[in-house]
């Protein structure tokens, strides 16, 4: 079993690398703070964020058909994909008609969700990812652990090491200005070459078929323009329905994301260049199904900004790849058990349950309420772990009745006090593996009211 | 195929229908030095220079003092040098280009430029360093004005571009200059 608790201990085994990622992402959180707190009128910007996705989704059909015929319309082929694998298929299908071996691709989790990379290379395709993180990660053969910064676990030594050894930088020049300037000579060098250039989407107006990309690299547009064939990857939940509606979301995601109060470049791609193709292919994978669940159904109107990591106590201390799934942190513990509820059901137990993630989320997704939700059905269907659901079980039994309540406590009194060490801090005992249980009182609060109070009233004269 | 089963299962999943709530106003009180202030100021923040000229009639000795070698978009002799099937390896030799923009966003120092505008999309991206010209009167207060502006525009490509093309995905230090122009100055007249 490697499932989040072990992984994140490991994470937490290097502690000087876990206390300054803790802390790098909560200066990324207090940003974003400065930022909302900035716009007056943030509070209802989220809510009728939250309203837009509310309305799309309940009207999404309509909405994708709209959006399918004006991006016709103006000149981009429109593809659908039911699951990854007929996606991969569609890509690599354009791909080989245009008989092109070089492909760029800027951020997409949507590729990464369906394996698009490993696919395409399989058949002989060179894929360069574009993002500065995104390379770096790709050097290493690593997933992402963080959604808009996807290296935010490596430290530049370690950077500096990997482009000394890819691209043949300075040896011990760890400079982030000197690497990223040899990564943007080497990515230079690939966006000329590509011959055709791969895009995620943040978002799809139905009014005017628009994709919209935000990057602050430029990546995403020195790919598409520079390639005779652009495809952009798009999932269904994406959709907008107006230019307008736009306003909202731009407005919210960067300064939720980074900080930010929009990204560098925002770019409205419209149609194809003169000479040139447009594809965007809309993918499903999952996400209609997801729809039907009426009480996670909110999780699909995320915007990908990830604000809901940087706040969390237990991604900040845990690391993103110790979630094991394509999207860590908050947002993906309730994405990820639907896709595989086996793989993944102990992420929505790898919360506090402090409710930041809620109180950050731009389009307003009831994020902690659907973590706890989902640990009632992964009970209800039996799929937590045989200790937790037993120690549940037991708990629940102990809680419900006062006398067994007053025995265990006791018990457990005299046990921490009296038993050697290694019986108490045993191996079921996981809150004790890190840290010291408390100290015992000599008596319980009931014994202690009893005693003092009973039939005196309290120090208020109530009685 | 995949899209009738996309919309079949859409149709079946979706909940019942809520209304499509109505156009986000812009909040903000319209005023013309505040904004152009506050374009300025949020534009230093993002890493974009900028400079204030007298009126138009200015613009065209300020542009020769200040960036004599430019590749000036503005004028229509440059887009026959650089024509839209122009390989991109010559544009990849661009130094300092000058391009007019549309109009500036208060709220966020980006400005609005549309394919109308270059001959070729890799232009504003590929380029060294970027200078855009800017009329001080088409400063919008925020993204709802912008997209009133920009909303209905039917060229196949335009950008908001805020400041220079930067990263911080080296142990969030900020770099500019990952892929796009390293320096971007805005001239407003």
């Amino acid at each position: 079993m490697t499932g989040h608790a072990h992984k994140a201990g490991q994470f937490l085994k290097n502690s000087e690398r876990a206390a300054w990622h803790d802390e790098t992402l909560w200066i990324v959180r207090r940003k974003r703070d400065k930022m909302a707190r900035a716009v007056p009128e943030w509070e209802s910007l989220r809510e009728q964020a939250s309203q837009i996705k509310q309305h799309t989704l309940s009207e999404l059909d309509n909405y994708l058909v709209q959006f399918d015929g004006q991006a016709q319309k103006n000149g981009a082929q429109v593809h659908w994909a039911g699951d990854a694998a007929r996606f991969n298929e569609i890509v690599s299908g354009i791909i080989k008609k245009n008989n092109a071996t070089k492909v760029v691709k800027s951020k997409s989790m949507l590729t990464e969700e369906c394996g698009l990379n490993p696919f395409l290379e399989k058949q002989g395709i060179e894929v360069t990812d574009t993002d500065l993180g995104e390379r770096i990660i790709q050097f290493r053969k690593e997933p992402p652990s963080h959604i808009v910064m996807p290296a935010i676990h490596l430290k530049k030594e370690e950077i500096g090491e990997l482009f000394h050894e890819k691209l043949h930088t300075e040896e011990g020049n760890f400079d982030p200005t000197y690497l990223t300037a040899a990564a943007r000579l080497h990515l230079r060098q690939k966006f000329l070459e590509a011959e055709v250039a791969i895009t995620g989407v943040n978002f799809a107006v139905a009014e005017t078929g628009a994709v919209v990309v935000c990057t602050n690299e430029g990546n995403a547009d020195m790919g598409v323009h520079a390639a005779p064939v652009q495809i952009h990857c798009v999932g269904i939940e994406k959709m907008i329905p107006r230019m307008d509606d736009l306003g909202v979301f731009i407005r919210l995601l960067a300064r939720s994301a980074t900080g930010q109060p929009i990204t560098t470049y925002t770019s409205h791609y419209m149609g194809p260049k003169p000479g040139g193709q447009m594809h965007i292919v809309i993918v499903d994978n999952g996400r209609s199904e997801h729809l039907g669940k009426e009480n996670y159904r909110n999780a699909l109107k995320c915007i990908r900004c990830g604000a809901c990591m940087n706040t969390c106590p237990v991604y900040r201390r845990s690391g993103g790849h110790s979630y094991g799934s394509v999207i860590p942190g908050p947002i993906g513990s309730i994405l990820a058990p639907h896709s595989h509820i086996k793989n993944y059901n102990d992420l929505p137990f790898a919360s506090s349950l402090c409710g930041s993630c809620s109180d950050v989320c731009p389009v307003k997704i009831d994020i902690h309420d659907q973590l706890y939700r989902w640990r009632q059905d992964l009970s209800e269907k039996k799929r937590v772990s045989p200790g937790k659901r037993h120690t549940m079980k037991m708990a629940g039994k102990i809680l419900a009745g006062s006398k067994m309540y007053d025995f265990s406590g006791k018990m457990a009194r005299w046990g921490i006090k009296n038993l050697p060490r290694k019986l108490v801090y045993n191996r079921l005992n996981v809150w004790g593996k890190e840290r010291e249980l408390p100290e015992v009182p000599k008596e319980s609060f009931k014994q202690w009211y009893k005693r003092t109070r009973q039939g005196k009233g309290g120090e208020n004269g109530q009685g | 195929m995949d899209r009738d089963k996309i919309l079949q299962a859409i149709r079946e999943n979706k909940a019942k229908t809520t209304p499509l709530p109505k156009f986000f106003g812009s909040l903000a009180e319209k005023q013309d030095t505040g904004l152009i202030n506050r374009f300025k100021d949020i534009l230093q923040q993002v890493g974009g220079d900028c400079f204030e000229i007298n009126g138009a009639e200015e613009l065209n000795s300020f542009m020769e003092e200040h960036f004599p070698g430019a590749t000036d978009f503005r004028k229509k002799e440059t887009w026959k040098e650089f024509p839209p099937d122009c390989p991109k390896e010559k544009l990849a030799q661009l130094k300092t280009v000058v391009l007019g923009g549309q109009f500036g966003v208060a709220e966020n120092g980006a400005v609005w430029l549309d394919e109308t505008r270059f001959p070729n999309r890799l232009v504003p991206f590929i380029a060294e360093e970027l200078v855009v010209c800017l009329n001080a009167k088409e400063i919008v207060c925020d993204m709802h004005e912008a997209y009133s502006k920009s909303g209905k525009n039917t060229t196949g490509f335009g950008v908001f571009i805020s400041g220079p093309s930067k990263t911080a995905d080296i142990e969030q230090n900020l770099v500019f200059g990952a892929h796009g122009a390293k320096k971007i100055v805005i001239v407003l007249y």
